[in-house]
């Protein structure tokens, strides 16, 4: 097939960065795929099953690396980029390395970052040995292995943590991470499914299921497993002499504080900007959403395009979404660079260099 | 007299105190009174977000905002930047300018805390200190504070204070200059408008219930009832 000239940059190799890798590949175009790590792939390759209907994702990782059988872009690992420099009305992408491309155009898809559940001191993430994460959480549930707590013994109870660095002004982040309530509804059900037993609980302050399926699920996890909801933020968890953790909160629909003690305490901690996306989006002029977040040029009818022509954004590194969602998001992307460069075809015909350590 | 919620919006605390609850209850989650009394101000604060009039009047003539020991544990939780300390602070105040206090047994308490806590600031120039609390209105002392009250002056020597002493130092005379100053503070600031309407509302109460009440001190009837009555339906 026609390749045409025109390069494109990707940076940040996720579903985001590959799904629209894949589709500009498919469209004839060149496409260099910038990725940090050492293997593409992103968070999906911490996670194990997907909400909500548990699918490996291995499966959606699999559907990423098939998208390249035609025209398949140049994908680069180890590659770190620091800095987007608009350069004779192209971009120039500068890597830690010192290695330096020419883009016609990019698009950043440099994903989230977990919030520091840390911060939330209350929680004794890091201070209480059986306080983890959902990420905590996934990572074990990937390995296959019996549930199990810092002393090896099965846990009877499980409580669950909403908002964990999301909606909350004290923790600096007053945006909704999107997908934790569907994560808590996931995660839940799968600790039931291997721990029929044990009693789990969700804390939270609202429920937002607000995707295909998620209400579906939501009523399965109380429903089928038995997994109990109580309406209220945590205001702090301490450790019991036998490592068990006391957790207060209020139940706001009885108006009763309670405490609970738990065996296992899962935060979900919402999702914040990886510090990296703001030095690249400040280098290349980009603006920034109140939560830091990188700036689509309008929040209804261009989301994908940003302040700086031919700069594009993508999937997590411009607001919280699913997997589901960042795929969608990553294919209009590449529909609006594909106009753009359309209309920029003609305005210049310089050659495009990739040059090395310079 | 205007709306009760317009009122409370002209209290800087109530204006910086709530600022649209989400109702999450993290308040009452690390509120230590919470754990005692029937006490809750996440509902608090829904009550008076409701800006129902009938409703806010039932608080405020009610004990239930005399529970909060104002501690302001609320205040480090809240994902709202809320404060529901000052919004118990500013509901107080209008109980206190409106009277209603005296409706409840908790907020009889404003007399007794008027008395004692409030004239002991402008004689001595402390809230409390060893002189003030007497082994037969503070049982809660344990028997030791006995020993300790007829002995004062040696212990607090012992223990290094310069009581009762001119100069600096832990429990020290308050200079004659700085109860001056104290007394315009009040002036100035309003507190002895204050303290007249809780004497005239709860000598109102006093007459009303048919208890004697003193214009001054702590040696009267009405004094000794606020003082210790306990309907037993605070907690529990």
């Amino acid at each position: 097939m026609a390749i045409n000239s025109q390069h494109i940059v990707i940076i940040g190799g996720g579903p985001a960065g590959l799904e629209a890798a894949s589709c500009l590949g498919t469209a004839g175009y060149r496409v260099t795929v910038l990725e940090k790590e050492k293997q593409t792939g992103g968070k999906l390759l911490i996670w194990d099953k997907l909400f909500p209907e548990f699918r490996n994702s291995d499966k959606v990782l699999n559907h990423l690396s098939n998208g390249f059988k035609t025209n398949p872009p140049q994908i680069l690992t180890n590659a770190e980029v620091v800095s987007v420099i608009p350069e004779n009305g192209q971009h120039r992408i500068n890597l830690r390395d010192g290695q330096a491309f020419q883009a016609d155009t990019v698009l950043i898809t440099t994903g989230f970052k977990l919030y520091n559940a840390e911060k939330k001191e209350e929680y004794g993430y890091q201070i209480y040995e059986n306080v983890i994460t959902s990420f905590d959480l996934e990572k074990q549930l990937k390995t296959g292995n019996p549930i199990r707590i810092e002393a090896g013994l099965t846990p009877r109870r499980i409580a669950f943590i909403h908002c964990v660095g999301s909606r909350d002004i004290k923790s600096g982040n007053i945006y909704c991470s999107r997908t934790c309530c569907i994560t808590g509804v996931k995660q839940a059900i799968e600790i039931k499914r291997r721990l029929s037993d044990a009693e789990v609980f969700n804390f939270y302050m609202d429920l937002r299921m607000f995707g295909q399926n998620f209400e579906e699920l939501y009523i399965e996890a109380q429903q089928k497993w038995g997994v109990t909801f109580i309406r209220g933020r945590v205001s702090e968890i301490a450790e019991n002499k036998d490592n068990s953790l006391q957790l207060k909160a209020e139940d706001t629909l009885s108006g009763r504080p309670i405490k609970m003690s738990f065996d296992l305490v899962v935060l979900l901690a919402g999702m914040v900007p990886e510090p990296r996306t703001v030095e690249i989006g400040k280098s290349a002029g980009l603006e920034f959403t109140s939560g830091n977040f990188l700036a689509g040029l309008d929040s209804h009818i261009s989301q994908n395009e940003t302040n700086t022509p031919g700069i594009f954004i993508a999937g997590t590194c411009r607001e919280p979404l699913s997997v589901a969602e960042t795929l969608t998001d990553a294919r209009a992307a590449t529909v609006k660079m594909i106009s753009w460069l359309r209309e920029n075809e003609t305005s210049h015909k310089k050659p495009l260099i990739k040059r090395d350590n310079d | 007299m205007g709306k009760l919620y317009d009122r409370l919006n002209q209290d800087i605390r109530f204006i910086e105190g709530l600022n649209g609850c989400l109702n999450c209850g993290v308040c009452t989650a690390i509120c230590p009174a919470a754990e005692f009394y029937h006490y809750d101000p996440r509902v608090i604060c829904a009550t008076v977000q409701s800006k129902d009039e009938k409703m806010i009047e039932a608080l405020i003539r009610s004990e239930t905002i005399w529970y909060c020991g104002e501690c302001m544990s609320c205040k480090t939780r809240c994902p709202r930047n809320n404060t529901p300390g000052f919004v118990i602070m500013a509901l107080r105040k209008l109980s206190q300018e409106l009277g209603y206090f005296t409706d409840s047994e908790k907020g009889r308490q404003q007399f007794a805390i008027k008395r004692a806590i409030g004239g002991n600031i402008l004689r001595t120039g402390y809230c409390v200190n060893p002189d003030i609390v007497s082994p037969q209105m503070h049982p809660e002392q344990g028997p030791v504070w006995d020993w300790i009250s007829m002995n004062t002056p040696e212990i607090m020597k012992k223990m290094g204070s310069n009581y009762k002493q001119a100069g600096v130092g832990g429990m020290r005379a308050i200079a004659p200059e700085v109860l001056e100053e104290l007394d315009r503070i009040f002036e100035v600031t309003g507190c002895y408008t204050l303290f007249d309407t809780i004497e005239k509302h709860s000598k109102h109460k006093a007459n009303e219930l048919g208890i004697e009440i003193s214009d001054e001190g702590i040696g009267n009837e009405y004094f000794m009832t606020v003082y210790t009555e306990n309907n037993g339906s605070h907690n529990g």
